[in-house]
């Protein structure tokens, strides 16, 4: 008996200090609302793209280490929903892996909230096969979509794509006929998205297909999952972006990539260059009025782009700009809008 | 010979039954059988023990390397910074959450269900619902939890910087989340102790009260206890609920001049969801060897936790 009357006791003392929490929170939230008004001062948020998440966290915790006063909190929900935050005068800084959309423009207008794009960095997606196949070196976006797109569903080995291939442009086609396995990043990626978009979208549209990838592959969020898969199989196929690839040049191989310029393979020259067909540009969206009026914000994104910062971008496995002149203008400037590249 | 029929119980000598007992046909099913149990045994074992061993070996270099220092530091992206600390931090602040909330609520709810609640078809009803809402994926609870939970964290004032995505919510969901098995082990327990002690109770004069709190609950404790510190581990390993509540996979750090209440309605993470994220970083040494470590960091966890589960049942068991 005395034992339980001693465990209700414990519990209703947790439950006492719990409030007298509660109670003290309250007087903290007014005086910092008081003094702080929207937003407190000396704060930073982060959103936006996960694949832009590790660069926007390494910076954000070398400039903690330089500023220990401010407080950063750095998240990868992606890039729809990072969009969704900042347009709503939640975040500071959208991390992005792709250009806003228009639908995301007018709801940042609709907010009367004015953004500045900063282009910081570039990263390639890396069609990737198995080490063991020396059948295929070099595939071109007509390959692509003959063995990945819509039309391609039901394919179990390379040469049933041949009929297929032999209505399109471009392609290298006959393929050897080995075991056509699948593994790459699932719908709801943004890597997924943009291989689509450059790779698929164009044929898909002249042969009146919807713009999406075969449905029929073994489809993972984790991209070191996706490099498992590619290398488990000696005639794999997948794609994932390059900084996984760089970092398990090992166990899978990236395949030349012709866009129509010819066979290229994905090293941080061509991607940085354009060369490389399948590279998408990585973006941070700030919000302008907060870079005004909030310095420690001001700070981060002039850490982004020093040197320092942009040491970060190497160390996540992407490509830097050639040339950061034009970006780092765009930011002093506090250019607003979209821009052209 | 291949059945007991060649006893003829009429020419039956002791050394005969003995030699069929010893090496009879029959006894090979059970024989058989056994040995069956005894190889399923193992390789549920041997699975557990390469995984483990398969942890260890991978988890080793991060201490070797990093020593306290891995269990010291913060979230973070940088491989030769990346630590658990904030992670236990956060994980212990939602099973503080889960205790306090689920706990009372839980025992209650089994205390009434199984001395109070008349038999009737509503009280059937809630208990099949309650079995139900146990095995309902905690992806669901995550989103009840977004729907629900976090405007009411900002209701009573605990929103703060993450208008309450912060791990005031998050434990409020996993109290959600661990209650309907908080009552059912709880019940099972209550349900154990034998009706005998009950009507031993009224026999003397107790009333209802006095027979739940002086005879019912000391018996029933041992196994209430244990239960509901084990659903504690399960709070402990839950990652999808938390991904869904604005859980921080990248990095944060609070404000220098940062109060009590900032630091605990501010960004927080959890050790389950420090694993998820490792796994799937582009620098090899996250998937290779600091995930594994922090797969380490939470084993041990759990272990303390159900150590300290036996050891309060243990303490508390009563012999009758």
């Amino acid at each position: 008996m005395t034992k339980f009357m001693k465990l209700a006791v414990l519990l209703a003392t947790v439950a006492l200090v719990a409030s007298a929490c509660s109670s003290d929170g309250d007087e903290e939230t007014a005086t910092t609302s008081a003094s702080g008004g929207d937003g407190a001062a000396g704060t930073l948020l982060i959103s936006g793209s996960s694949t832009v998440e590790p660069v926007s966290a390494l910076n954000a915790e070398a400039f903690r280490a330089l500023n220990p006063e401010i407080g950063i909190t750095v998240e990868g929900p992606g890039t729809g929903d990072g969009f969704k935050k900042f347009c709503a005068g939640e975040t500071d800084i959208s991390d992005a892996s792709r250009q806003i959309k228009d639908s995301e423009i007018e709801a940042c207008e609709a907010a009367g909230i004015e953004f500045i794009e900063l282009r910081f960095a570039v990263d390639g997606l890396s069609v990737l096969t198995s080490v063991a196949n020396s059948a295929v070196s070099c595939l071109s976006f007509t390959d692509l979509y003959a063995l990945l797109g819509p039309e391609s569903l039901g394919f179990r080995s390379w040469a049933d794509a041949n009929a297929l291939a032999g209505e399109l442009e471009g392609t290298t086609a006959p393929y050897p006929d080995a075991e056509l396995v699948v593994t790459a990043p699932g719908e709801e990626s943004g890597t997924y998205d943009s291989f689509v978009e450059i790779v698929l979208e164009d044929t898909a549209e002249e042969r009146g297909q919807d713009a999406v990838a075969r449905p029929d592959y073994t489809a993972s969020a984790n991209d070191n999952v996706i490099i498992e898969g590619i290398s488990g199989s000696d005639t794999s196929l997948g794609w994932v972006g390059y900084a996984f690839y760089l970092a398990n040049e090992d166990k899978v191989a990236a395949l030349e990539v012709d866009g129509g310029g010819g066979c290229v393979s994905p090293t941080p020259e061509t991607i940085a260059d354009g060369s490389y067909p399948i590279a998408r540009p990585l973006f941070i969206y700030v919000n302008k009025a907060k870079a005004e009026s909030n310095p420690a914000l001001a700070g981060y994104v002039d850490f982004y782009l020093s040197e320092e910062g942009l040491a970060n971008v190497d160390q996540a496995g992407y490509v830097r700009l050639d040339d950061y002149a034009p970006v780092r203008e765009i930011w002093t400037s506090r250019t607003t809008g979209v821009q052209e590249y | 010979m291949s059945t007991s029929s060649t006893l003829n119980p009429r020419r039956a000598t002791s050394e005969e039954v003995a030699k069929t007992i010893k090496r009879g046909g029959a006894n090979w099913k059970p024989i058989a059988f056994q040995a069956l149990l005894l190889i399923l045994l193992s390789v549920s074992l041997l699975i557990l023990i390469v995984l483990l061993a398969d942890i260890l070996v991978s988890a080793w270099p991060t201490f070797r390397d990093r020593g306290l220092s891995f269990i010291t530091d913060g979230l973070s992206l940088n491989p030769e910074t990346a630590g658990v600390w904030t992670a236990i931090v956060g994980s212990v602040i939602i099973a503080v959450v889960v205790a306090v909330l689920a706990f009372p609520v839980g025992i209650g709810a089994a205390i009434y269900l199984e001395e109070y609640a008349p038999n009737n078809s509503i009280t059937r009803f809630v208990d099949t619902t309650v079995r139900n809402l146990a095995g309902v994926p905690s992806i669901v609870y995550g989103l009840l939890g977004l729907a629900l939970f976090v405007p009411l964290v900002n209701i009573i004032g605990f929103g703060g910087a993450t208008s309450g995505k912060n791990v005031v919510a998050a434990g409020i969901t996993m109290a959600a989340l661990v209650l309907p098995i908080v009552i059912i082990t709880s019940a099972e327990a209550i349900r154990a102790v034998p009706n005998a002690i009950r009507e031993a109770g009224y026999g003397v004069g107790a009333t209802k009260w006095e027979v739940v709190k002086n005879h019912v609950m000391p018996v029933a404790l041992p196994g209430v206890l244990t239960g509901t510190v084990l659903t504690l581990a399960r709070a402990f390993g839950e990652t999808a609920p938390l991904l869904v509540i604005g859980v921080a996979t990248g990095f944060f750090a609070p404000a220098g001049d940062a109060s009590f209440y900032d630091t605990l309605t501010g960004p927080y993470t959890a050790l389950p969801v420090v694993v998820f994220s490792w796994t799937r970083q582009t620098q090899a040494e996250f998937a290779e060897t600091l995930a594994p470590a922090a797969i380490v960091v939470l084993l041990v966890v759990l272990f303390i936790l159900n150590g300290l589960a036996i050891w309060m049942r243990n303490r508390s068991d009563r012999k009758w």
